[in-house]
């Protein structure tokens, strides 16, 4: 399994441009839901799928969890991205299935076997 | 190699018509992805951890249609999410066959009995069910983390050939992958009368929940040798033999991201299948914009390093066949003798 630690209900601090693109990047990596706190104060929660600094005016794109979307947020306009929402890829489904397998098994041996 | 004469046909000339305008850089497959949602949470995928309302969501038939129309590649493969799951899955593979491409319906086949006994879709030589099966019934099972599946599938794939559809199996091998097993697969397969199989290595999502069982390079030469190394001639391979040498390290290819580019939800998949870094919105932006010089072995790129999955390098494999006579004379000799 992987050991990576999931981000989930993690709250940085953006200081300047280097660690808003960097939060992005984790955001964009990231397979949950964030919110994303607006430099007017607004607050979009949604799947950030995309995100382009190989443009003038770089910008993220998100699915909000209410609306159809996609809807396109320049950086500039970030204030904050908080990774809210469960980090679906953090489950340990197939761990789940083994241990069931195993305890199956170990039920339908018979004792002492 | 047990792919029928018109869709070669339609490749060889697609690939040679590609080649004399100059073009270097063209897709063979369209890896369409109407949805993420799938009934299945396997072990070795990561195509589908995302919140549910993105699971919700999903393409229109219009948006799949503009994508083809847009990549003009000549075959398009339908995976997901579990495709028979997309509520306009008749209709679309519909108005694919009637625009003569060849579609490879990438399915669990858990729900393919019920949608075939619905009507949903009618035999053509352009559509194929191209079946998840990754070995005999237990280890599919535990690929998939749930038992009964491999009889389900079972069962539609014979409902399906029953109908006069033509099916395809798609096996993806990890690093407990056992070659006499997978042999007695091969034959079951053979037995149960499908057109031809599908192989590939696993690639390692860094979002599968299962890392552990991923094959490295020397390993991946190592199970495709001993499989393969006596191949019997009633296996049919649905795919390059060439791509099957390389399996085997008896080819040196490196992979062609372009070959099998990757549309879904979120735009034109950046820069292959298997890796997600990033969309563009246009099948065009996509090719002019990706910076493709960073991917493939050469490249030094970490990720890239042990893969051999087919979706970048089977179309290496294909243009080496249309395009040097060594390449053509291989794949002859493969097919012709059976010998890999």
């Amino acid at each position: 399994m992987s050991e990576e630690k999931s981000l989930e209900g993690w709250t940085p601090e953006i200081s300047d441009a280097a660690t808003l693109a960097e939060v992005v990047d984790r955001a964009f990596d990231y397979r949950g839901d964030v919110t994303v706190v607006l430099q007017d104060g607004r607050e979009l929660i949604g799947y950030l799928f995309n995100r382009n600094r190989d443009v003038a005016e770089p910008f993220v794109q998100m699915f909000e969890r209410e609306g159809s979307g996609p809807s396109s947020v320049p950086y500039a306009r970030i204030r904050a991205i908080r990774f809210t929402g469960k980090d679906t890829a953090a489950g340990n489904s197939y761990a789940a299935w083994l241990r069931g397998k195993e305890a199956a098994k170990a039920a339908s041996s018979p004792p002492g076997a | 190699m047990s792919v029928p004469v018109s869709q070669m046909w339609t490749v060889a000339t697609y690939v040679l018509g590609q080649r004399l305008r100059g073009n270097t850089r063209y897709p063979l497959v369209l890896m369409l992805e109407p949805l993420f949602r799938c009934n299945l949470a396997c072990a070795g995928c990561g195509k589908i951890q995302y919140p549910g309302h993105v699971l919700r969501k999903h393409l229109s038939v219009e948006q799949c249609l503009a994508a083809v129309e847009e990549c003009g590649a000549p075959m398009v493969s339908i995976p997901g999410g579990e495709p028979l799951m997309y509520p306009e899955i008749g209709r679309l593979v519909k108005e694919l066959v009637a625009r003569r491409k060849y579609v490879y319906l990438c399915t669990n086949a858990i729900l393919l009995k019920e949608k075939l006994e619905a009507g949903l879709f009618t035999p053509s030589k352009y559509l194929s069910f191209s079946v998840h099966m990754d070995g005999l019934k237990q280890e599919h099972d535990e690929a998939v983390c749930r038992d009964g599946v491999f009889d389900q599938a079972v069962e539609g794939m014979k409902e399906a050939l029953r109908r006069g559809f033509r099916v395809t199996t798609n096996t993806t091998l990890f690093d407990n992958a056992s070659p006499i097993r997978m042999q007695m697969f091969f034959d079951e397969m053979m037995d149960l009368g499908v057109e031809g199989m599908m192989l590939s290595p696993g690639y390692s999502y860094s979002k599968a929940p299962d890392q552990e069982h991923f094959l490295r390079r020397q390993k991946t030469n190592e199970l495709f040798s001993k499989m393969l190394e006596n191949p019997k001639k009633r296996w049919k391979f649905n795919q390059s033999p060439l791509f099957l040498q390389f399996l085997m390290g008896k080819q040196d290819f490196e992979c062609t991201p372009w070959g099998n580019p990757t549309y879904n939800l979120f735009g034109w998949q950046r820069p292959c299948y298997l890796l997600q870094e990033g969309y563009a919105p246009t099948f065009k932006e996509l090719m002019e914009t990706t910076r493709w010089e960073e991917y493939g072995r050469k490249s030094g790129n970490d990720k890239c390093q042990d893969c051999m999955v087919h979706c970048g390098h089977e179309p290496t494999a294909v243009n080496h066949t249309f395009t040097s006579w060594k390449g053509f004379r291989d794949t002859v000799a493969a097919t012709v003798t059976g010998r890999l």
